[in-house]
């Protein structure tokens, strides 16, 4: 039996990155045909196959860490680099909806009456339910470090316990967004404004579902034993995540919702 | 804000929705297992302490047995049947869209002549 000499982690052939590759061509290809060809069957088949990729690649990554010990301290660094990295991609992202809010909105065009908010838009108030949205995912930025600290004290029943409040916090942040999405007077085709509010919230709304699932996984994983006190990278993971969508939520309320109201 | 006389047309809700369903799918399962779960603890608890062990027992050194046995399977492929059966069900679909892709594609690109 051959043993490495090295302290890092060549992976298995996996079928995994191919799968991934045809479900994003299948996305493409689907949402063509949806929009120019009145079929939805390729785009269903695209979230089906996204849906399995996600679900086997990241089982894997369970498996050569917690069960195959692969996370040497040294691919745990490669782990956090790319986490990091990732995140950041995820600020630049979101940097470019913020452009074209504050593009449109500090110099209003006379078509928009010359003003912010334009001529005919009532904006929400920020201080109803915008305000208590702010309120659930600061108290889950809370939540999420007493779990973390819980967690690298071995105590066991509290990390589930915030874990678990964090989570629920979650969850209560995308039903008020959606019941708020429900009742807004204008929609996403109400002009330059309706186009940057729906974009830039609704890319952070969907961020929070993702943040949301993750933490669950981790949630899941803590019952199930697989983090220790000291190697839980998963979880700080799920942690940089959900705070990355708090700090994105912070700008959005300042921005949209308070200076833009 | 609509000129006079434009039409108001409204979009179904469901044809939008599609965009999200792999997510909130993924999602509504997941938090229909948390929520089997946490029912499970609640009946866990209000018995004896042994009765809820049960429930959540550290399995990992079991599987931890599992996974590194040295018999070359890859890991996709290590837990047994199931694995085999999910790679299967992956690449065919993955596969047979992708030729399905490619098919309407060729369709597309040769346009049916008018009579």
């Amino acid at each position: 039996m051959t043993h490495q000499t090295h302290s890092y982690h060549m992976v298995n052939p996996s079928p995994w990155p191919l799968t991934g590759a045809l479900s994003a061509l299948l996305t493409t290809s689907g949402l063509v045909m949806w929009f120019h060809h009145n079929s939805s069957f390729l785009l269903t088949l695209s979230m089906a196959t996204n849906m399995l990729t996600m679900y086997q690649w990241w089982r894997d990554v369970v498996r050569e860490g917690t069960f195959q010990g692969h996370h040497t301290p040294t691919v745990q660094k490669g782990l956090r680099y790319g986490m990091i990295l990732f995140i950041t991609s995820e600020i630049f992202f979101f940097a470019g909806f913020f452009w074209a809010f504050y593009h449109s909105s500090l110099a209003p065009t006379p078509e928009l009456g010359g003003c912010w908010p334009p001529t005919g838009i009532t904006p929400l108030n920020p201080l109803e339910v915008p305000l208590l949205n702010t309120s659930v995912l600061l108290a889950s930025g809370v939540s999420i470090t007493w779990a973390h600290h819980s967690l690298m004290e071995g105590d066991r029943k509290h990390m589930i316990q915030a874990l678990f409040i964090t989570i629920l916090l979650g969850l209560y942040f995308t039903i008020l967004q959606t019941s708020e999405y429900y009742e807004a007077p204008f929609t996403i085709s109400d002009g330059i404004y309706g186009s940057t509010f729906f974009m830039a919230t609704g890319f952070h709304g969907l961020h929070v579902i993702i943040g949301s699932t993750f933490l669950i996984v981790c949630f899941l994983r803590q019952l199930n034993y697989h983090f220790t006190s000291d190697h839980h990278f998963g979880f700080e993971a799920a942690a940089w995540y959900w705070h990355f969508v708090d700090v994105v939520w912070l700008f959005l309320y300042v921005s949209i919702y308070w200076w833009g109201s | 804000t609509r000129a006079q006389g434009q039409k108001v047309v409204p979009v179904p809700v469901w044809r939008v929705s599609f965009l999200v369903v792999g997510c909130c799918g993924w999602w509504v399962l997941t938090a229909k297992m948390l929520r089997n779960l946490l029912a499970l603890r609640q009946i866990a608890q209000r018995t004896i302490s042994t009765a809820s062990r049960r429930q959540f027992e550290n399995k990992v050194p079991e599987k931890q047995k599992l996974f590194q046995e040295d018999n070359g399977i890859p890991v996709h492929l290590k837990g047994g049947v199931a694995d085999a059966l999910l790679y299967r069900a992956t690449m065919v679909l993955t596969v047979g869209g992708t030729a399905y892709a490619i098919y309407q594609l060729a369709m597309a690109s040769f346009p049916k002549k008018q009579d």
